[in-house]
C-alpha cells in the first residue's frame, strides 16, 4: 500500500442555503497523480480550497501525515508544501515574471534586512524556468506576455516551489483547470511538470477535458453537486463513462414540464420577439448573433469561461458590447442601452444575486420595483408609495413569496425567496423578452420547480425567454433549442423538442469539444 | 398603537436613531452644567447661526455619502462661493438674488466635480481632494488674503434678520432645506436612486438605473447646498475672509457620519444628519464656553468622528470610499 499524502475525510461546507460540498472524502497517495472531475458548481473549487486553506471545512478534518496540522491560510499550506494554481490567474501584471515566482518569500532574498537583491532573485527564478525547460525571460513584466504564457508561470510556480523555495521534498501541488488556456508548446512543459511531480509528490488535478484526465491520472475522483460518486481507475472508464458519472441523474419531463414547451411551428412566419447581430466584446465572445421567437425559451450553455455570462449582461446592456446590434419585434437595429431596453420589455435576471441581483439590505418592495422609477414614480420624481405596496403585495401573492410583507427586509428572506423577488420585479413590467442567467442558482427544490411553472407561464404569454444556465439538466428541460458556446462563439444549436430531448452527455460533448491536448486521440 | 406605528418604532431603534438623539440630550444636561452661559437665549440663537452654516453646507454631501461615494470640497465650495458672492454683491447692485448666483455657481462647481467623478472613474475621493485645493486657491486668488466686505443691507438680513424673534433667518433657510431635501430623500426618484447606488452600485445598474447620471446629480446637489451655505454664511459675517468654511471640511463628515449615514453607503440619510450638525454644533459651540481650547476640541472632534464610524458601520460590508 501506497504512502498517504493527503487524508480528507466527511468534509462539508454551506454556503448560506446551499451546500457546496456534503461529507466528502479525498486520499492523495505519495507519488500519485489524481483527477478531480465534476460539473460546474460540483464543489470542486470549494474542495481545493479547502485543501489549500482558504476555507474551513463545517465539518471533517484535512490529515496530512508527517507534515503538521492542516493549514489554515495558504501561506501556512505553502510552507507545508501544499501549492495551488487558482482558476483565476493569481499574478500580479505590473511585477516582472521574477517577483511573482517568488511572490511571499522575498524575505529569502534581502540584504541588510530591508534591501531586496535583485540578482540573487532573478537567478533563483531563471533556475526554476529552466528546471522546468521553459524559456521565459523572468525580467519581463508578466503582463507583456501571453495569456498562456502566464498560466505557465503559474503551474511553474506552484510545482516547483514547495522544492524549490519551501524545501520541501514531497509537495502536494494542486491544479484548477490549468490547462484551458495553455498554447501547445506550453502543454508539453506542463506534462513534463506533471512526469516530475509524480516522481516526487502528489498531483491533485481538475478538468473539464477528460481525455486529459484520463490520459494523465493513476485515479480519478467524480464529484456530483457536492458528493462523492466514485474512484475510479483510469483503465475501468472511457470518456463516455466519466460524463455518465458526472451528470447521470434521471431527467424528469414532468419538472421542467415540457409537455408545455411552445411547439417549434406555433408561430412560424412572425417576427422574432428578439434578435442580436454580432456581438463581440474582447476577451469574452466575439460574432455572437441569435433570434428567439416569441414563447421560445432559447438555452445557452458552455463552460465556465465560454462566455456565456458576459454575452447576457451584453445582450441585456449592461455590460456594452463592442459591436453588436439587438432588434426587438423585428423594430430598426440598434445598440443595446440596459434603460432604453427596459422600457422596451426586455427584463434580466443576474447569476449573482446577492452583488448584482438586489440589495439585501433593502426591503422586498424596494428590490421588486427597483428598475420601475418610470412606472412607479411621477414626472416630478414623486414616488408612488401607495402603488408599490399594492404591487408588492399582489407579487407576494400571485409567487407565493415567503415573506411578512413588502417592508420586509430582504436579507431575512431565503435564497429561493430571494430569487422569486428579483423575477417579480419584471412581472410588474410589461415584458416581451427575459434574459435569465443561472435563475436557479443557490435555490432549494421547492422554489427551482416554480420558477420553472413561472417560467412556462411566461412563454404562455409570449415572452421570449433567452436561458443560460450550467445546469444541463434545466438547460435540456426547458429550452425549446440549445445554443452552445465555445470561446465566446456559439459553436453548436441543438434542437430540443419535447420528443426528442438531447442528452446531457451529448451537451457535453459539444461543450468540450475541441478542448483536447495534444496527442491525445478524442 | 397601530400595527404600522409600532414595527416604524422597532424600526428606527434597530436602525439606532436613539443613540445620536441620546447624545444630543446628554450634551445640552452635561453642558448646561458645566458653564453658566451655555443655557442662556442669547448663546442659543449663537449656535443656531452657526449650526446652520453646517447643516446647509451638509445637506447635498449627505446624499453624497448616502451613495458610497465622498465630498471633501464642501468646504472649498463654501469658500469659493462665497468670494464670488461678495465680488458680485461689489459689481452688481443684486441684493437679495445674489442668493441664485450662489446655488448657480456652487451647483456648477459640484456638478464638475461629478462629471470628472462619474466619466472619469476616478475615486471620488480623489477628485474633491484635487478640487478641494483648486477650489480653495482660486477663492484666495480672488481674496488676496484679505477679507472682502460688501455692503448690501437686504443680503445681510436674509442670514441675521430675525422674523422669528431670537431665531436668526438663516436657520429658517437651513431647516426648510434640510426638510425639503429629507423628503426628497425619503419620497423620490431622486432620493430611493441615491439609497440602491449606495446599497449596491452594480444592483442598481443591473436594474437599468443609469447610475453615472445620477453621481453627476448627487454631486451637482452638493455644490447647490454648499453654495447657498457659502452665500448665507457670507451674509451672517458681513465679509467673506480666507478661513471661511475652513472647519468645513471635518464637520461636514463628522455631523453626517455622527448622525448615522454610513460611509459604505446605502444606510442613514439627510434626515439623520440634523442630529449629527446638533451634536458637533453643541461640541464646538460648549468646550468654547468651557474654556476648552482649539487644539484640544480638534482632538476631541477628530476623536468622536472615528469614534462614530467605528460605532456606525456595517464591517460585514468593506470599508471601501469610491
Amino acid at each position: 500500500m501506497q504512502a498517504v499524502a493527503l487524508n480528507a475525510k466527511g468534509l462539508s461546507k454551506r454556503f448560506g442555503e446551499s451546500v457546496a460540498l456534503a461529507d466528502v472524502d479525498l486520499t492523495l497517495g505519495a507519488r500519485q497523480v489524481v483527477g478531480l472531475v465534476g460539473e460546474n458548481g460540483a464543489g470542486k473549487s470549494t474542495l481545493l480550497n479547502i485543501l489549500s486553506g482558504l476555507l474551513r471545512p463545517d465539518r471533517g478534518a484535512v490529515d496530512l501525515p508527517g507534515r503538521g496540522p492542516a493549514p489554515h491560510t495558504y501561506a501556512e499550506a505553502q510552507h507545508l508544501g501544499i501549492a495551488r494554481v487558482f482558476q483565476e490567474q493569481a499574478l500580479i501584471g505590473a511585477l516582472p515574471v521574477y517577483e511573482n515566482l517568488l511572490l511571499g518569500v522575498e524575505a529569502r532574498f534581502t540584504r541588510f534586512g530591508q534591501l531586496l537583491d535583485k540578482r540573487a532573485m532573478v537567478a533563483k527564478a531563471q533556475a526554476m524556468v529552466d528546471e522546468a525547460n521553459a524559456s521565459i525571460d523572468v525580467r519581463r513584466t508578466t503582463d507583456d506576455l501571453s495569456f498562456s504564457t502566464r498560466q505557465l508561470i503559474e503551474i511553474i510556480r506552484a510545482c516547483l516551489a514547495p522544492t524549490m523555495l519551501y524545501g520541501q521534498s514531497a509537495p502536494i501541488v494542486l491544479l484548477d483547470e490549468p490547462t484551458a488556456s495553455l498554447e501547445r508548446g506550453d502543454e508539453a512543459t506542463f506534462f513534463d511538470l506533471v512526469a516530475r511531480i509524480r516522481q516526487e509528490g502528489s498531483l491533485l488535478f481538475v478538468s473539464h477535458r477528460l481525455t486529459e484526465v484520463l490520459s494523465l491520472c493513476d485515479d480519478i475522483v467524480v464529484l456530483k453537486d457536492g458528493r462523492f460518486v466514485t474512484r475510479v481507475a483510469p483503465s475501468d472508464v472511457d470518456e463516455r463513462g466519466l460524463h455518465r458519472l458526472m451528470v447521470g441523474r434521471e431527467r424528469d419531463s414532468d419538472y421542467y414540464h415540457e409537455d408545455r414547451q411552445r411547439p417549434a411551428d406555433a408561430d412560424a412566419g412572425a417576427a422574432p420577439a428578439f434578435a442580436a447581430r454580432n456581438f463581440r466584446r474582447e476577451g469574452a465572445y466575439e460574432d455572437v448573433s441569435l433570434t428567439v421567437a416569441p414563447g421560445e425559451v432559447l438555452g445557452i450553455g458552455g463552460l465556465l469561461e465560454s462566455g456565456k455570462s458576459a454575452f447576457g449582461k451584453g445582450l441585456a446592456g449592461i455590460e456594452a458590447p463592442q459591436a453588436g446590434e439587438i432588434s426587438i419585434k423585428g423594430d430598426p437595429w440598434r445598440a443595446p442601452v440596459a434603460g432604453a431596453l427596459i422600457a422596451e420589455g426586455v427584463g434580466y435576471v443576474p447569476a449573482e444575486r446577492l452583488a448584482e441581483g438586489m440589495i439585501a439590505d433593502q426591503s422586498v418592495a424596494w428590490n421588486m420595483v427597483l428598475p420601475s422609477a418610470d412606472l412607479f414614480s411621477n414626472r416630478l420624481g414623486w414616488w408612488r408609495q401607495r402603488k408599490e405596496t399594492a404591487v408588492t403585495e399582489a407579487m407576494i401573492t400571485r409567487l407565493g413569496i415567503k415573506a411578512p410583507g413588502p417592508k420586509a427586509r430582504s436579507s431575512r428572506l431565503s435564497g429561493g425567496n430571494q430569487q422569486k423577488v428579483v423575477l417579480a420585479r419584471w412581472l410588474a413590467r410589461d415584458l416581451s423578452v427575459l434574459i435569465l442567467d443561472n435563475p436557479t442558482r443557490g435555490v432549494d427544490a421547492g422554489a427551482k420547480e416554480e420558477i420553472y411553472r413561472l417560467i412556462r407561464d411566461l412563454t404562455d404569454e409570449g415572452v421570449a425567454i433567452v436561458l443560460i444556465t450550467d445546469e444541463l439538466l434545466e438547460l435540456i428541460g426547458l429550452s425549446n433549442r440549445i445554443a452552445i458556446m465555445r470561446h465566446g462563439r456559439i459553436e453548436t444549436m441543438i434542437e430540443a423538442p419535447p420528443e426528442d430531448k438531447p442528452t446531457e452527455q451529448a451537451l457535453v460533448t459539444a461543450m468540450l469539444a475541441g478542448a483536447l491536448p495534444t496527442g491525445v486521440a478524442a | 398603537m397601530s400595527e404600522a406605528a409600532k414595527t416604524s418604532v422597532a424600526n428606527a431603534l434597530r436602525s439606532g436613531i436613539w443613540l445620536p438623539i441620546a447624545v444630543v440630550f446628554a450634551l445640552i444636561v452635561f453642558f448646561s452644567f458645566a458653564s453658566d452661559a451655555f443655557l442662556t437665549m442669547r448663546n442659543m440663537t449663537g449656535i443656531l447661526g452657526q449650526a446652520s452654516t453646517l447643516l446647509l453646507a451638509c445637506l447635498g454631501a449627505s446624499f453624497v455619502i448616502l451613495m458610497g461615494s465622498i465630498d471633501l470640497s464642501v468646504g472649498a465650495i463654501v469658500l469659493l462661493v462665497g468670494a464670488i458672492t461678495v465680488t458680485v454683491l461689489n459689481m452688481f447692485d443684486l441684493g437679495v438674488s445674489a442668493l441664485f448666483v450662489a446655488m448657480v455657481a456652487g451647483g456648477m462647481l459640484g456638478a464638475l466635480n461629478g462629471a470628472i467623478y462619474a466619466f472619469g472613474r476616478i475615486p471620488s475621493f480623489v477628485v474633491t481632494l484635487g478640487s478641494l485645493s483648486v477650489f480653495t486657491g482660486a477663492a484666495w486668488e480672488i481674496l488676496q488674503g484679505r477679507a472682502m466686505r460688501f455692503s448690501s443691507f437686504a443680503f445681510e438680513d436674509l442670514a441675521i434678520g430675525q422674523l422669528i424673534p431670537s431665531v436668526p433667518n438663516i436657520a429658517l433657510f437651513a431647516f426648510g432645506a434640510w426638510a425639503l431635501m429629507s423628503i426628497v430623500g425619503q419620497r423620490t426618484r431622486f432620493g430611493r436612486t441615491m439609497y440602491s447606488i449606495g446599497g449596491g452600485e452594480a444592483v442598481a445598474r443591473t436594474a437599468g438605473i443609469p447610475v453615472r447620471r445620477y453621481k453627476i446629480y448627487a454631486f451637482a446637489l452638493s455644490g447647490v447646498a454648499a453654495g447657498l451655505a457659502g452665500a448665507l454664511a457670507v451674509a451672517r459675517l458681513g465679509a467673506a475672509g480666507p478661513t471661511l468654511g475652513q472647519d468645513l471640511l471635518l464637520n461636514t463628515l463628522a455631523a453626517i457620519v455622527v448622525g448615522g449615514t454610513s460611509l459604505s453607503g446605502g444606510v442613514g440619510g439627510v434626515h439623520r444628519t440634523l442630529i449629527g450638525v446638533a451634536i458637533i454644533a453643541l461640541l464646538d459651540n460648549g468646550l468654547n464656553l468651557m474654556g476648552v481650547n482649539q487644539y484640544t476640541q480638534m482632538i476631541v472632534k477628530g476623536s468622536v468622528v472615528i469614534a462614530a464610524v467605528l460605532v456606525g458601520q456595517d464591517r460585514s460590508k468593506s470599508v471601501t470610499v469610491k
